[in-house]
C-alpha cells in the first residue's frame, strides 16, 4: 500500500480492538469440520487439494508464451494443442482429480495477438481464469466493476491500465462465460530478439498474459501493485 | 445477549439495504410493474456485462485463510461428487440474490454456497451447522489470543453413505466438457455462419448474457459439447448441445460504441441460443 501507509484504518468497517473472529472464518471452519465428520470428504483430500492450489500461478504461462516466441514449432503446438504444449511447461490439465479442477474446466485456448489485433480477457459472469496455468485471478479482475466496463467499454479499461491502443489496433474482448479458458499470447517486444527464455519470462508479467499490458523490456511487474493486506492471512494468494 | 436498543438498531441497518427501484413500493400491485422492470428483478445478477459504471481503482487483494480454504472446499467438493461446477456457479453467484451478490465479499458468497448445498442436499442440518457455528464462535470467544484458525474435527467419517454424483468417473482421464463429447449429434452451425442470439425468456439461471441476446454474430469456432448452464445446473441428467464462440462487431452491439468500427467481442453460447441470421 504505497500511497496508503498510514496508521490508522479508516477503510474497514470492521476494526476489531480484540483479534476477533469473523463470520466466515466461522462459518468455514464449522462447514469444514462437519464434512470430514461425515466423510463428504477426508481431512486427506482437502490436504491434497490445498496443496494442489497453493502451487499454482503465472509462471508456467510466461515460459510457454516465451517458449513460442523463442521456438515457431512450438507457438504452432500452442495454438493448435494448447493443453498438449501446457504439458511442455509442467502443467497437466486433467490434474489433481484425473479430469482437471473442477471449477477450470479442460477446454483451453491460447489467443495470440497480432500486428493489428490486441485480445484481452474477461468473464463478466464470474471470474473464468486459466487458473491451473496462471495462478488464482488478480481481485481486480473478479469486481463487477472490471466485468461491467471491459465488454463494453475496452479502450477505456485499458487505458486506465496505461495501455492506449491506437486506432490501426482491433481491440477483440474474450468473454469466457462458460467452459472455455483463454490467456493472452501477447507479442514480442522489440529489443529481445537475442534473450533467452530465462530473460524473457521476466517481461511476461500475468497482466500480459491476461491482455491489460503489454510486454516490454525492462517491465518486470505488473501494473497493478497495491495489495490490500489480509487480516489473518492464509498460505496462498 | 443483546439489548433491545441493539436489536432495534439493527433493524435499522438492514431496512436502509435496498436492492429494488426507489419509485415503486415494497412488494408492488401487478399493474404497477412493466415488462422491462420484471425482466430486471429476474435477471441473473451475475450478468453484469455492459451495465454502465464509472472508474475505480484497480487493486490486488492478499487472501485471508478463510477465502483460501473456502475455494479448496468447493474444488474438494467438486472432486468428491456432491456438486459440479455448474451447480456452484449458480448457487453462488445468481441464488444469493441481488442484496448479497453486491454486498458480499467474492468468497463469502462461495463460502455460502458451501453451507448452501450442503444444506439442500441433506448431507448436513442447518440446526447441526448453527450449533458447530456457535461452537466454533465460542472457541475463539476471547480473540484469537494466540491460538490459530484451525478446523478440529471431532471424527473422520467413512463417506461410503454419502450421496455422490457420477462426473468424477464420466470425466476421468478425460476432463470436462470431453467427458460428453459425441453426444450432441451434428452441429448446426460452422464457423462463418451469420447467427441471431434468441431472446429466450430467462428465469433463475443463465450463463448467454443479457448484452448479446437479440444481436447478430459470427461463429468463430464450433468449440464442444455440453449440456447448456442452464440444464446442467440442477443435478439432474441433462442433454449436452454444441457450444459456439460467437463474435459481435462492438459498434454494432453497444449503442454509442466509443472505440473504432473493427473492435470485437467473442463469447460463448449453446445452440439452443442461437438461430440462423436471415
Amino acid at each position: 500500500m504505497t500511497d496508503h501507509d498510514h496508521d490508522h484504518d479508516h477503510e474497514r468497517t470492521v476494526a476489531p480492538m480484540v483479534d476477533e473472529i469473523t463470520d466466515f472464518e466461522v462459518l468455514e471452519i464449522a462447514l469444514r469440520e462437519l464434512c470430514i465428520e461425515k466423510g463428504i470428504f477426508t481431512a486427506e483430500e482437502h490436504r491434497l487439494m490445498t496443496e494442489f492450489a497453493e502451487q499454482i500461478g503465472p509462471t508456467p504461462a510466461a515460459h510457454l508464451v516465451a517458449k513460442a516466441w523463442l521456438d515457431p514449432e512450438f507457438k504452432k503446438l500452442a495454438l493448435a494443442e494448447p493443453m498438449t504444449a501446457s504439458k511442455e511447461v509442467g502443467v497437466d490439465w486433467l490434474h489433481p482429480t484425473g479430469w482437471g479442477t473442477p471449477s477450470d474446466f479442460t477446454a483451453f485456448q491460447i489467443l495470440a495477438d497480432t500486428p493489428t489485433v490486441h485480445n484481452v480477457i474477461v468473464c463478466a459472469l464470474c471470474s473464468c481464469y486459466p487458473r491451473p496455468i496462471l495462478g488464482n485471478s488478480p481481485e481486480w479482475y473478479r469486481t463487477p466493476n472490471y466485468r461491467r466496463r471491459l465488454v463494453r467499454w475496452p479502450r477505456q479499461v485499458l487505458a486506465e491500465f496505461g495501455l492506449y491502443l491506437p486506432d490501426e489496433i482491433t481491440v477483440h474482448v474474450q468473454d469466457s462465460n462458460q467452459k472455455h479458458r483463454f490467456m493472452v499470447m501477447p507479442l514480442q517486444p522489440e529489443g529481445t530478439e537475442d534473450w533467452t527464455e530465462e530473460q524473457l519470462v521476466e517481461i511476461i508479467t500475468r497482466d500480459c498474459l491476461i491482455g491489460v499490458a503489454l510486454p516490454k523490456a525492462g517491465v518486470t511487474t505488473n501494473v497493478i501493485t497495491d495489495t490490500r493486506p489480509a487480516i489473518h492471512p492464509g498460505a496462498a494468494g | 445477549m443483546s439489548t433491545a436498543a441493539e436489536r432495534a438498531a439493527q433493524l435499522d441497518l438492514v431496512a436502509r439495504l435496498k436492492s429494488a427501484y426507489p419509485e415503486l413500493p415494497d412488494a408492488p400491485y401487478p399493474d404497477m410493474l412493466d415488462h422491462d422492470r420484471i425482466t430486471a428483478y429476474l435477471k441473473p445478477v451475475h450478468d453484469v456485462g455492459g451495465e454502465p459504471d464509472a472508474p475505480m481503482k484497480y487493486v490486488n487483494k492478499q487472501y485471508e485463510l478463510w477465502e483460501h480454504m473456502t475455494y479448496v472446499i468447493c474444488e474438494v467438493l467438486g472432486w468428491r461428487g456432491i456438486w459440479l461446477s455448474e451447480e456452484r456457479r449458480r448457487i453462488g453467484n445468481v441464488d444469493v440474490g441481488r442484496a448479497e451478490y453486491l454486498g458480499l465479499p467474492y468468497y463469502g458468497r462461495w463460502l455460502l454456497a458451501v453451507a448452501r448445498v450442503l444444506v439442500e442436499k441433506h448431507h448436513i442440518g442447518l440446526t447441526e451447522l448453527s450449533e458447530r457455528m456457535a461452537e466454533v464462535k465460542e472457541r475463539y470467544a476471547g480473540g484469537l489470543d494466540g491460538k490459530t484458525l484451525e478446523a478440529a474435527p471431532k471424527s473422520e467419517g467413512d463417506g461410503s453413505q454419502v450421496k455422490r454424483n457420477k462426473h468424477a468417473e464420466e470425466a476421468d482421464g478425460k476432463g470436462d466438457p470431453q467427458c460428453y463429447a459425441g453426444q450432441a449429434g451434428n452441429a448446426k452451425f460452422k464457423v462463418g455462419d451469420p447467427v441471431v442470439v434468441r431472446e429466450l425468456p430467462v428465469i433463475f439461471y443463465t450463463r448467454t448474457p443479457e448484452y448479446v441476446r437479440g444481436a447478430k454474430g459470427e461463429i468463430e469456432a464450433v468449440a464442444y459439447e455440453s449440456p447448456a448452464a442452464e440444464d446442467e445446473t440442477w443435478d439432474r441428467p441433462a442433454k449436452p448441445e454444441w457450444f459456439y464462440v460467437v463474435r459481435f462487431n462492438m459498434a454494432d452491439l453497444f449503442d454509442g460504441y466509443t472505440g473504432t468500427a473493427d473492435d470485437v467481442i467473442s463469447t460463448e453460447i449453446p445452440e439452443h441460443w442461437l438461430e440462423s441470421a436471415k
